[in-house]
C-alpha cells in the first residue's frame, strides 16, 4: 500500500529531517509510528499525503508517486486526522462539515448525503448532524474531523496524535472506532504518546530517532527490548514493564502485553495458586 | 511579512543605538521624502537606507525586502507615468490620443515619485530588523510618555504575526487533506476558496487571544505601575547621530530655501 524508499526530507534552509528511510506498509496493517519530540513522527505521517514531498527518494501510496500527485488527488486515499480539529472547522452544521470533502471530490448531491450519514453514524455524531460543529466538546469536534475523512472514503487513515488533550474514555472511544476500520480492511499508521494504546492496539511498532528508523517489528518484540527503547526516552508499556522486572521468570512468562496476557502466562506457569490468593 | 517584522541579531553600531535615535532616523528619511520631490534627493535617501543596512552587517537579509518593494514601486511608476502630461513628449501609446504618452517630464517625476515610495517603505523594516519590539516599546513608555496598553497593544499585535503564519500553514494543510483546491483560476471561485481558511484562522485567532489575555492577568498584568529590567540611556554616539541628523536636516533645507539643490 505505501512505499517508502531511501527517503530523505529536509525543510528549506534546513538539517535533514527524516534520513534515508525504506520501509513498506502491506494494505489491512495498523502501525504505531513512536519516537521522542522532534524525531520526525509528523514530518513522516506528511509525507504520506503528499503534504510534504520528499527531498530525495521516494514515497509510492498505491503504486502513485507523491511527487507527481496532489494532495487533492491523494485524499481519496490517504485520509489525514490533524491533531487539532478546529484547524479544518468552518461550516456552520455538522453535516456540513462532514460533506465538505465527498463536495470537493465531486461527488452527487444523493451520495454525499449517503456518505455523511454513514459517516456520522460510524463515529456516534447522528444526533448532532444539525448542530454547530463549534458548540461541541473537543472530543466531539475530533470526532466531526474524523467523519469528514471518513466520508471521503480513504483506504488509509494516518492519524498524528488522534487521543491528545481528550480524558482516558474519549480516547479509548476513538481508538475502537480506528480499530472498527481496520476490521473493515482500512490501512492505519498512527502517531502517538501514549504507549498503553500502542501495546493495546497497533500490531506493528516503528520508533523513529532523530529522523532515523531505529526499530520496526511487532509490538511484542519492540516492547521486550527496553535497551534500545531507552535510547529514545521511551518505556514499554506497563505489562512488558514489570515482566522485565522478574528476571528469573521471564522464560516461563513470555512476552505478555495486556493484563490478561499477563494473567493467562501466570496461570500456565503453575501460578494460579498466588494469583487467587491474592 | 515574516521577514519584515523579525528582529535580525547583530552585533553592530546600529543595532547598539538607542531605540529612540533609530525611530528618529526613521522620521528622519520619511520626513525629508516628504519635504523633497527631487529626484537627486531622494535618491540620495534610498541610498542612505541601503547604506546603514550595510552598516547593520545585515544587507543580505534586507534584499528581499528591498526587492519586493523596488517592484511594488515599479508598478505604481507604470501607473503614474502616463497621467503626467507635461514636458516633451516621447512616446505615444495611441496616436492621436493625448493621454496615454510618456514625456521627459512625466518620467522624471514618476521616478522621484517611485523613490519616494520606496524611501517610506524601506525605512520601517530596516528599524524593525535592528530595533529589538521589547525595547522599543519600553522606550515608547518611559521616554515619550505613550499609555503602556497602547505599546503592548502594537507589540502584541507584531509578536502574533509569525504565530498567525504558523496557524495558517497547519489549516492549509488541514484543508487541503480534505481535498480542498487554492488554485483555481476563476477569480470568483478563488476567492470563496479562501473561506475555508479564513473562517478557522479567525476561530483560532480569537480563541488565542482569549488565552493570552487570561494567561496575562494570571501574571498580573495591569495591576498598577510597572518597572523596566533594562535601561535605555542615550550613548554619545546616540547623542552625535540625533544632533548629526537635525543638523543634517536643517542645512538641507537652507539649502534648499536659497536655491543650492536646484
Amino acid at each position: 500500500m505505501i512505499q517508502v524508499e531511501e527517503l530523505t526530507f529536509a525543510y528549506p534552509n534546513g538539517l535533514p529531517v527524516l534520513e534515508n528511510l525504506s520501509f513498506e506498509i502491506k494494505s489491512g496493517e495498523f502501525v504505531a509510528l513512536i519516537g521522542q519530540n522532534g524525531a520526525g513522527k509528523t514530518t513522516l505521517l506528511k509525507q504520506f499525503n503528499g503534504l510534504l514531498k520528499p527531498t530525495r527518494g521516494m514515497v509510492r501510496i498505491d503504486g502513485m508517486d507523491t511527487r507527481k500527485s496532489t494532495t487533492g488527488l491523494l485524499a481519496q486515499k490517504v485520509g489525514f486526522l490533524f491533531q487539532n480539529p478546529d484547524h479544518q472547522i468552518f461550516l456552520p452544521t455538522v453535516a456540513q462539515e462532514i460533506g465538505f470533502g465527498p463536495a470537493n471530490l465531486g461527488c452527487s448531491r444523493e451520495e454525499i448525503d449517503k456518505r455523511v450519514r454513514e459517516a456520522a453514524v460510524q463515529v456516534g455524531l447522528e444526533p448532532y448532524l444539525n448542530d454547530n460543529p463549534l458548540f461541541l466538546s473537543k472530543g466531539q469536534r475530533q470526532r466531526v474531523a474524523f467523519a469528514s475523512l471518513l466520508s471521503m472514503r480513504p483506504q488509509v487513515m494516518v492519524l498524528d496524535e488522534p487521543t491528545t488533550g481528550q480524558d482516558y474514555r474519549e480516547g479509548i472511544e476513538i481508538m475502537e472506532m480506528v480499530k472498527a476500520l481496520h476490521r473493515q480492511g482500512h490501512t492505519i499508521i498512527f502517531v502517538t504518546h501514549d504507549m498503553e494504546l500502542v501495546a493495546r492496539y497497533a500490531e506493528r511498532v516503528i520508533v523513529l530517532s532523530q529522523g532515523r528508523i531505529l526499530m520496526d517489528d511487532t509490538c511484542r518484540r519492540v516492547f521486550y527490548q527496553p535497551d534500545v527503547l531507552r535510547r529514545t526516552n521511551l518505556f514499554p508499556s506497563q505489562i512488558p514493564c514489570l515482566v522485565q522486572r522478574f528476571d528469573r521468570y521471564q522464560e516461563e512468562f513470555g512476552m505478555p502485553l495486556s493484563v490478561e496476557e499477563f494473567y493467562k502466562a501466570i496461570t500456565d506457569s503453575g501460578g494460579e495458586e498466588y494469583v487467587h490468593c491474592s | 511579512m515574516s521577514i519584515v517584522a523579525n528582529y535580525l541579531n547583530r552585533d553592530s553600531l546600529v543595532h547598539r543605538l538607542n531605540p529612540l535615535t533609530k525611530l528618529l532616523w526613521s522620521l528622519w528619511v520619511m520626513g525629508l521624502s516628504f519635504l523633497f520631490g527631487d529626484l537627486w534627493v531622494l535618491t540620495g535617501l534610498f541610498f542612505s537606507v541601503v547604506g546603514v543596512a550595510l552598516i547593520a552587517r545585515m544587507l543580505r537579509e534586507m534584499l528581499p525586502v528591498f526587492k519586493g518593494i523596488f517592484f511594488f514601486a515599479l508598478f505604481f511608476w507604470v501607473f503614474q507615468v502616463f497621467f503626467i502630461s507635461e514636458g516633451q513628449p516621447l512616446l505615444t501609446l495611441i496616436p492621436g490620443n493625448p493621454g496615454l504618452r510618456i514625456t521627459d517630464r512625466g518620467i522624471f517625476i514618476a521616478t522621484a515619485m517611485g523613490f519616494r515610495l520606496m524611501v517610506i517603505a524601506s525605512s520601517f523594516p530596516v528599524l524593525l530588523a535592528t530595533t529589538q519590539v521589547k525595547d522599543m516599546v519600553v522606550v515608547l513608555v518611559e521616554k515619550l510618555k505613550i499609555p503602556y496598553n497602547y505599546a503592548f497593544m502594537f507589540i502584541t499585535s507584531l509578536r502574533f504575526i509569525p504565530t498567525f503564519m504558523n496557524e495558517m500553514e497547519q489549516i492549509i494543510q488541514a484543508q487541503c487533506s480534505r481535498a480542498h483546491r487554492l488554485d483555481s483560476r476563476n477569480f470568483v471561485t478563488r476567492f470563496f476558496s479562501i473561506c475555508p481558511l479564513a473562517i478557522p484562522l479567525m476561530i483560532t485567532s480569537v480563541k488565542k487571544a482569549e488565552q493570552m489575555a487570561i494567561s496575562m492577568e494570571t501574571r498580573g498584568f495591569g495591576i498598577g505601575k510597572r518597572t523596566y529590567l533594562h535601561r535605555h540611556d542615550f550613548s554619545r554616539t546616540d547623542w552625535l547621530v540625533s544632533i548629526g541628523l537635525v543638523l543634517l536636516a536643517f542645512s538641507v533645507v537652507i539649502m534648499n530655501q536659497m536655491g543650492i539643490l536646484n
